[in-house]
């Protein structure tokens, strides 16, 4: 297992297209966690407002942050199968 | 200071004019009459610009030989030098022509013209062209009103000679008084002096006349009656030929720069050619009387003699000036210098920095933030907003209450001016690295720049479409339709500040795609408006038509929203460079945030 392992580190060294997948998964990961920094801080916002038009609009960017990292996760998904489809 | 008395100057001498003399507000009118042909005229040819007229011109004037030959038939069949040369001013301001071309066809025309003198000697036969100016106008106007561009296209032309042939006709009827008071017989004098005279008398007479063929016919007169002498005749023909360029003249005041240098170099052609006609007339006459002998002409047929002379001196003419052409065209364009037109030059795009890889992306980007920026103010004004709005603190709403005034700012020119020139010099510039050595993410990074530089155009050209009816609302007292164009004003404000309030909270801003939410918020917005339509119809009483063009301006309104959120995510949406592709490719499309509407939508009705 941990030469597979190790196998699969050599070949992603070696190869540019999975090198550029790799360098593509770890951007999105690292995008995806700022989202949810991003909606955390936004909820902490939320309940701490009383202002209603500052609700609303704390609202529809937790809606639009909700909508993105669904499709951020979709698409790692599908980088994550492509990945092991390439092994 | 000059400028603002300087139309008021010449209302005035008018009208002390016309309540001085009816003759001269005959000739005014005749002036104006003949202007307005000369811009229905070009109206017409521009139409058939791109097309046929411009396949024939261009194929039939692309040397100097074939252009002069396109002069000498037009003259010859048209009968009028002038009028071969008016059309060939309106041709060049329609850009269907070169100068250069141009002066090759009017120096055509000076020989196509002799072919008058022919005729009139040969078989005393005058085409009077005016008489056609009446129909011309009636096909003209009723092929004005048809729908197909070409038809239009040919009733502009129609009724611009219609128009031309009046206003000459009102010029002649105007100079009328003045022509019969000319006593040629009075002037009679031998030698120099006398050729100079009247040559002077030629010109003034043609320009009274508004017509060398008039003038031909005056001279063959008086020569058969013996009022004047054979030289004096030969005088008179040159004299004429300059007199003749005056119509050109008159016909350049409302044309462009490239029509007033052909007016110009027709003058100095034709004057050209009459001083070296003055100065060697003995010569020529003795040149006249032997070609004349040759070709069978009696000694004492002095029209066919007078004829023979008016081609020969236009031939002569035509031999100095050709080699001359070029300096011709450099002289007349140095004496009259093209309009500066103001255009938007690129800052950053310097030559320089296209070698250098980093710099060259830096650059096109600065160069269309640069192009984001002069679209904001061209939106501003389009909406009839002050230009501060975008960075001041008021209110929308305050904004709004503020700005009822149109802004009277020709958007298409400001669009023409500063948009087009800097947008393609950003294209051309993206198109060179991008042939060159730019490859992979810089390659990706410069095509994002030029794609937002596309949406900045597409919001402007929006605001164009909905400026029409928005500036009548403004103009208009009917509140309803008001208020909702100021909800369109409204929403396009809000996304000029959001994305300006992105710009400014650069790195370090918390969110990662700030301006998503805005998408969200144009689509709601552009929903609700196009829902209220159903209740402004029947509760507010607003007409169909109205309804129908808010319609189609809500849709112009969420375009250009669309594309201004587009052009400020890739422009200012600061981010590491190493995410930029992730983080565009979460960015929300117009599909998902409709998803995202209709799933609330059912939310709600559960």
């Amino acid at each position: 297992m941990k030469i597979q392992k190790l196998l699969d580190k050599l070949k992603d060294i070696l190869s540019a297209d999975r090198q550029a997948q790799l360098e593509k998964y770890k951007s999105l990961k690292k995008v995806l966690k700022s989202l949810r920094a991003e909606k955390k801080g936004l909820e902490k916002d939320l309940s701490a407002t009383n202002d209603t038009e500052r609700q609303q609009e704390i609202s529809a960017r937790l809606k639009v942050i909700s909508m993105q990292r669904k499709k951020g996760l979709k698409l790692l998904k599908e980088l994550k199968e492509e990945r092991r489809r390439a092994k | 200071m000059l400028r603002k008395t300087f139309l008021p100057a010449i209302f005035l001498l008018l009208a002390y004019g016309f309540t001085v003399s009816a003759d001269f507000k005959t000739i005014t009118a005749g002036v104006a009459i003949f202007l307005f042909g000369m811009l229905s005229l070009e109206e017409g040819f521009k139409t058939f610009s791109a097309g046929t007229l411009e396949r024939i011109l261009k194929a039939s004037t692309n040397n100097v030989a074939k252009s002069m030959t396109f002069g000498v038939i037009a003259t010859s069949i048209m009968q009028s030098s002038s009028l071969v040369s008016v059309i060939t001013i309106s041709f060049l301001s329609a850009g269907l022509l070169e100068l250069a071309s141009g002066i090759g066809i009017i120096f055509g025309a000076n020989l196509g013209t002799t072919t008058g003198a022919w005729l009139v000697a040969g078989f005393g036969l005058k085409v009077n062209l005016s008489a056609y100016a009446m129909p011309m106008l009636v096909f003209g106007i009723i092929l004005v009103f048809q729908s197909a561009k070409s038809l239009k296209g040919a009733g502009y032309v129609l009724a611009g000679l219609g128009f031309l042939f009046l206003g000459i006709h009102y010029m002649k009827e105007g100079f009328d008084s003045f022509g019969q008071t000319i006593d040629l017989a009075q002037y009679t004098m031998s030698g120099y002096a006398g050729v100079v005279i009247f040559a002077g008398i030629g010109a003034a007479a043609t320009v009274v006349m508004q017509s060398s063929h008039a003038m031909l016919i005056l001279i063959l007169a008086a020569l058969a009656t013996q009022q004047i002498s054979y030289e004096n005749a030969l005088a008179l023909a040159i004299g004429s030929n300059v007199g003749t360029t005056v119509t050109a003249i008159i016909g350049s005041l409302g044309a462009s720069t490239d029509g007033k240098r052909l007016a110009v170099a027709h003058l100095v052609f034709n004057v050209v050619t009459g001083v070296l006609a003055i100065a060697g007339i003995y010569q020529l006459m003795v040149a006249v009387e032997w070609i004349s002998a040759r070709l069978g002409i009696a000694a004492d047929n002095y029209t066919l003699q007078l004829a023979v002379f008016h081609s020969l001196f236009n031939l002569i003419g035509i031999v100095v000036m050709l080699p001359l052409l070029r300096p011709l065209v450099r002289f007349v364009e140095k004496l009259i210098a093209a309009e500066e037109v103001e255009i938007e030059r690129p800052i950053y795009l310097s030559g320089a920095s296209i070698e250098i890889r980093d710099a060259a992306v830096e650059a096109v980007k600065k160069e269309s933030i640069r192009l984001y920026d002069l679209a904001a103010e061209v939106i501003t004004d389009g909406l009839s907003i002050q230009r501060d709005a975008l960075e001041s603190e008021d209110k929308l709403k305050h904004v709004l209450k503020k700005s009822t005034d149109v802004i009277d700012e020709d958007i298409d020119d400001l669009y023409e001016r500063k948009l087009k020139a800097l947008f393609a010099a950003i294209v051309e510039y993206v198109i060179q690295s991008r042939g060159g050595y730019a490859k992979g993410r810089m390659k990706e990074e410069l095509n994002s720049f030029r794609q937002a530089g596309q949406h900045v155009i597409e919001a402007v050209k929006g605001v164009k479409h909905l400026r029409k009816n928005l500036t009548r609302s403004l103009q208009s007292d009917d509140l309803v339709v008001r208020k909702e164009y100021d909800r369109l004003r409204k929403l396009i404000l809000k996304v000029l500040r959001d994305i300006e309030g992105v710009r400014t909270a650069g790195v370090g801003s918390r969110s990662v795609l700030p301006l998503d939410r805005l998408k969200l918020e144009i689509e709601e917005k552009t929903r609700q408006f196009s829902e209220g339509l159903d209740t402004l119809i029947r509760k507010e009483g607003i007409d169909v038509y109205t309804a129908t063009s808010l319609m189609n301006d809500i849709s112009y309104c969420k375009e250009t929203c669309w594309d201004l959120v587009e052009a400020g995510s890739v422009l200012f949406s600061e981010s590491d460079p190493d995410d930029r592709d992730a983080i565009r490719s979460i960015a929300l499309d117009e599909h998902e945030i409709d998803a995202m509407i209709a799933d609330d939508g059912e939310r709600v009705a559960r």
